[in-house]
Parts: C-alpha cells; sequence; structure tokens
C-alpha cells in the first residue's frame, strides 16, 4: 500500500517537475502569449460554453439546468426544418460552385497573357466590398425587374428574332420563392469566390513547372495532365478552401437579412437572430447549438473523406 | 493549325471579359443606382445599362435644400450627405456619427489587435513545433463557433454588467467599446495567423546574434524582429481594419441606437429608396477601396496561405 503511494507520489512530483521547467524554458513566451489566450478564453471559450449552456436552461425560468424544453420548442417551430435545409442546401450549393469556379479563374489567371495584371485586379475585387454592400447590390440585380431580368430579357429577346427562343423570359424573380434560396447561395458567391481563388491560385503556383513539362514530352493531353498532375497536388490547397468556406457557408447570416429575404429564406443563424430578438434567449441559444454541432459534424465527416494528414502538413 | 488557336485564343479573351463583367457589374450598377434618376434605373420595368445624366433635387423636391449643393451634388448624394429635410425631419439616419464610430471602432480594434497580436504571434512563432501547431489549430477553431452564438452570451453579459455598476456603459455605447471588444474575437486569430506566418521568415540567428551584442531579449524584439517583420505587420493591420470596418453580426447583438454604417445599411432596407441605399452602399465602399488599393502590393496568396494552413 505504501509501495504504491510513494510510486504514485513520485510520477506525480516527476510531472510537476517536468511541467515547471516547462513554465521556466518558455516563461518569456508564456507572459507574451498570456493576453491572446486570455482574451481567446475569455470571449471565445467562455461564451460558447456559457451558451450551450444556456441551451439546456428552462426558457420561462432561467434554471432548471439540464432540459431540452428549448430544443423541443425550437424543433416544434415554423419553418425549422426548412431553415435546417435551407443552411445545408446554401452550404453544398455555394460551396461546390465557388470551388468550381473559383478553380476556373485560378486557371486562367495561372496563364501568361497581356493584362494579366488587371485580370487578377478585377477578380479580387469583391474581396474589398463589405459583406453588406454587396448583398445590397444584388437587390437590384435579383429583382424582377432588375439588372439580370432585364439582360435575360435582351438575351432571349434577340433569340426569338433569329427564331431559337419563342418568346422572351424576364421575369424571374431571385428575391421571391422559390429562387430565392439560389439567390442567396449567388449573392454569397459573389463575395467570397475570389478568396477560395487566392487559396487555390496559391496552390498552383506551388505545383512544379517540371511536372507539366515532363507530362508533355511523354505525350500527354491537356487534360491528362490535369487530372493527373493538377488535380491531386491541388488537393491540400482545395481542403483548407472547402474548409474555411464551408464554415462560412453554414454561418451565412448577413446575406439572407440585406437582400431583405430572410422571411422567406429562413437559416438557422438568422433563426436565432429572430428568437434573441423575441426575447427566447434559450431557444436563441440551442439554435446556434445546432449550427455549432452542424459545422463540427461536416468538418469531421470532410477531414474522414480526404484524410487529415492534409491539414496537418 | 492556326485557325484552330486563334479561335481558342478568341473564346479565351471573351471568357476574361465577360467574367470580368460579371464581377464588375454589381458595383457599377450600384453607381448608376445613387447617381442616376430612379425612371431609368429602379423604378421601371426596363432598367437602363448606362444612365443618361446625373440626377438632381429640382424645386418643388423634398430633397431641395435650396442650397449650391443641389447643383452640385446628385440628389441622392445630397440627401445622405447633407441630412437635410423640410421640416428638419431625418429622412434616414444619422451618417455622422453613423462614421465616426465605424472609424473608431475599426481604428482601435486595429490598434488593439496588434498591441495583443503581435506579443502573442511572435512567442508562438517561438515555441516548439508541437506546442505552437496546438496553439494555432485551437486559434483556427475559435472561427468554427456561430457568431450568433458567441453574440448572445456577450450581448447578454454586457446587459448585467450595465445594471451592475452605473457610469460605465458596455451594451450599445455611444463610444464603441462593445464592437472593439467584439471585434477583437474576429480579428485577433485572423491577425495572429498573419504573424506568426511573418514571424517564422525571421530567422532565430538574427536575433541570437543580436543578443551576443548585448541586446535584451525585449530590445531584441522591438529593434531588430518588428522592423523586418514590418510588411506582415501591414497586412495584419489592414485585414483587421477591414474585418472589423465590414462587421455587421456583433453589431446588431450589441447595438442598439448606436449604429455603425454597414448596420445602418441593413437598417434602412426596405425602408428607404433603393437609390439611398445604393448611396450608402457607396459611401461605405468608398475607404475599403482606398485601404485595399494600398493592400494590393502586399496582397499576395502567400499569406493568406500561411494563415490558412496554420
Amino acid at each position: 500500500m505504501t509501495a504504491i503511494t510513494a510510486k504514485s507520489h513520485q510520477s506525480r512530483s516527476r510531472t510537476l517537475v517536468t511541467i515547471l521547467s516547462f513554465l521556466k524554458k518558455y516563461k518569456f513566451e508564456l507572459i507574451l502569449i498570456a493576453p491572446l489566450l486570455i482574451y481567446v478564453l475569455g470571449f471565445t471559450l467562455v461564451p460558447v460554453i456559457q451558451n450551450v449552456s444556456l441551451s439546456f436552461q428552462e426558457i420561462h425560468v432561467g434554471g432548471g439546468f439540464p432540459t431540452l424544453e428549448s430544443y423541443k420548442e425550437l424543433f416544434a417551430k415554423y419553418r425549422f426544418t426548412e431553415a435546417f435545409i435551407n443552411t445545408i442546401v446554401i452550404a453544398l450549393v455555394s460551396v461546390s460552385l465557388e470551388l468550381l469556379l473559383g478553380l476556373s479563374v485560378a486557371l486562367m489567371l495561372s496563364q501568361e497573357f497581356r493584362g494579366r495584371g488587371l485580370f487578377r485586379a478585377i477578380m479580387l475585387l469583391p474581396m474589398g466590398i463589405p459583406t453588406v454592400v454587396a448583398a445590397t447590390n444584388m437587390r437590384y440585380i435579383f429583382g424582377s425587374s432588375g439588372y439580370l431580368n432585364e439582360f435575360l430579357y435582351d438575351v432571349s429577346s434577340l433569340l426569338t428574332q433569329i427564331g431559337i427562343v419563342n418568346a422572351p423570359i424576364g421575369d424571374l424573380n431571385f428575391l421571391q420563392e422559390p429562387l430565392a434560396l439560389f439567390g442567396v447561395a449567388l449573392s454569397d458567391m459573389w463575395k467570397v469566390t475570389p478568396l477560395v481563388m487566392l487559396i487555390l491560385l496559391a496552390g498552383l503556383e506551388a505545383i512544379p513547372r517540371e511536372l507539366y513539362q515532363a507530362a508533355e514530352v511523354d505525350g500527354a493531353s491537356l487534360w491528362q495532365r490535369f487530372i493527373h498532375i493538377t488535380l491531386p497536388l491541388l488537393r491540400p490547397a482545395i481542403t483548407s478552401a472547402v474548409i474555411i468556406r464551408g464554415i462560412d457557408a453554414f454561418r451565412i447570416f448577413i446575406h439572407p437579412l440585406a437582400l431583405g429575404v430572410s422571411g422567406q429564406v429562413p437559416v438557422l443563424a438568422s433563426f436565432a437572430y429572430n428568437e434573441y430578438t423575441n426575447a427566447h434567449l434559450t431557444i436563441s441559444a440551442a439554435a446556434s447549438s445546432i449550427l455549432l454541432l452542424m459545422i463540427l459534424i461536416a468538418v469531421i465527416a470532410y477531414l474522414r473523406i480526404v484524410g487529415a494528414e492534409e491539414v496537418v502538413r | 493549325m492556326k485557325i484552330r488557336r486563334w479561335l481558342v485564343r478568341g473564346l479565351f479573351i471573351l471568357l476574361i471579359i465577360s467574367v470580368s463583367l460579371v464581377v464588375i457589374s454589381p458595383v457599377y450598377f450600384m453607381l448608376m443606382m445613387s447617381l442616376g434618376n430612379p425612371q431609368e434605373t429602379f423604378a421601371t420595368q426596363h432598367p437602363r445599362y448606362l444612365i443618361s445624366e446625373l440626377y438632381f433635387a429640382e424645386p418643388g423636391d423634398r430633397d431641395y435644400t435650396g442650397t449650391n449643393w443641389d447643383n452640385i451634388l446628385p440628389k441622392w448624394w445630397s440627401r445622405v450627405l447633407l441630412e437635410k429635410a423640410p421640416g428638419g425631419v431625418r429622412l434616414d439616419a444619422d451618417l455622422a456619427s453613423r462614421l465616426i464610430k465605424s472609424l473608431r471602432v475599426a481604428f482601435l480594434t486595429a490598434g488593439f489587435s496588434l498591441l495583443i497580436g503581435i506579443p502573442g504571434a511572435y512567442a508562438i512563432s517561438r515555441l516548439a513545433p508541437r506546442l505552437k501547431y496546438g496553439l494555432m489549430l485551437g486559434l483556427f477553431f475559435t472561427r468554427m463557433y456561430p457568431e450568433v452564438g458567441i453574440a448572445l452570451p456577450i450581448a447578454v453579459t454586457f446587459l448585467k454588467v450595465d445594471k451592475a455598476l452605473t457610469g460605465i456603459q458596455f451594451y450599445d455605447s455611444p463610444f464603441g467599446i462593445e464592437l472593439v471588444l467584439a471585434h477583437l474575437i474576429i480579428t485577433l486569430p485572423l491577425s495572429t495567423w498573419i504573424l506568426v506566418g511573418t514571424f517564422d521568415t525571421i530567422p532565430v540567428e538574427i536575433e541570437e546574434a543580436a543578443s551576443v551584442d548585448g541586446a535584451s531579449r525585449i530590445g531584441t524584439i522591438l529593434r531588430v524582429v518588428i522592423p523586418l517583420a514590418a510588411p506582415g505587420i501591414a497586412v495584419a493591420t489592414i485585414f483587421s481594419w477591414l474585418a472589423s470596418w465590414d462587421e455587421v453580426t456583433y453589431a446588431i447583438y450589441l447595438t442598439l441606437f448606436n449604429r455603425t454604417l454597414p448596420l445602418e445599411i441593413v437598417n434602412i432596407v426596405g425602408r428607404s429608396p433603393p437609390p439611398v441605399i445604393a448611396t450608402y452602399a457607396t459611401l461605405v465602399t468608398i475607404p475599403v477601396v482606398i485601404v485595399t488599393y494600398f493592400l494590393q502590393r502586399w496582397l499576395k496568396a502567400g499569406y493568406l496561405a500561411g494563415a490558412i494552413k496554420g
């Protein structure tokens, strides 16, 4: 008995010594990091824990921890299922389209041509436009008498004259159901595709030119080079882009609000906000906790599929 | 063969031009909307791609001020900038106070991001690789939580503190301290990522050489490391500034009357006429365009990639 206690005592004091020597070794570094860590803990970790624990409290009393009352109430809310599905659809649609477009533009920019600098500057323009502004601008473009419809009308009238189309179109309203969902996804796309493009371009520029030259010598076609060299070597960059963008896409909130369609396209974040304005704090907390769970599941599932070692490099 | 090459080249140019047009058009239409006659832009079934004239307020118009400004500023700009309405009624928003709050919050946020971020990032960059990686990953995970979920408990806490302590106002403060504290949640991880990437490129040997010459560690950081890291620090500052200037979610939760400029746009959507919203949107964009113009030089994918990969 005494032997065991002595042993555990010994091992405990050994860990203590390790910790102390670690503290001594990194004393200066730890002092420098302290404000950063304290801030992140106090203003991110603590609120997150508060929020999750709030979601398990009783709705009216604000006590009675833990109870699933808020979650039951939330699931029974009008259009909650729709908000849940919308959030997933927007995340899937916008991230995959952004990847496709971002990759296309990055491939274009990796070519040598005159005016490339100007093209690059134009492509990066949306990064500098505030999200609110990006979304409000889309209102004039997507509305029933907006510029997109005008453009569609002009093109289809032209095609009608030639005889390809029967009658001009141009009354698609992207700010009304059922298209409003795509309006939100498109608005988000315009704003963030440049970021995806920039990440992928960095990945493209890191691929050694010699690989392409060797493949060309071996007679590989342009398509074969893309499939067998570009895509495999671009995987880490694609993973970064998907994770960064995926997290943000799930949290989409400002776009529906500034487009004025948050009533028509409920998403989880605006659900949480509406419950907050109705002073249903526990239900709001429940909605954002579900959003967190969704993001966690999506990130873990994605890393399982592509292999986590890519991010750990 | 030659024809085919010309064809491919022509298609490539066409593609580049059409993609550019799609990217530019929302900003272009915003400008047209804020400068033009609504009969040509939004109050019509067929908006015009190019406005035929600048639209000025005329006598009898409710936005007519009767001063020289009516001939200088287009109607919507004079309405937004001069905020003059018949009977002194404010039509849209109190522009000046919104602008001042937005600017103050953005500069303070950028400043505090550096004050906390530089020492933190320097130390992280000099830690053992495993520890460093863990910390960077931890910072990355702070991005995963929905902002609406962090903003709620913070709003509740601020309201409680305001109630408990007289003389201090956090929630909806005119100064903007609540937003500086909230925006740091976004900008600290962001600037730390960028700065760690920068400090990593500065060899430890330089510091060792300085310490052999008798410089203290803090002296070495201040006089040797920070000047070398200046470009990265500039990028981190500008990104923090931009993130704070753009931010709306925390502003929605933490303010009520003392709104920021971007939040004001959300607020007047559906209330003010579209050209007024477009004018506000242009106003919010102008400082950003100026700032990103300076950022362009440094905006290399490398910074972001380093920031993202961790």
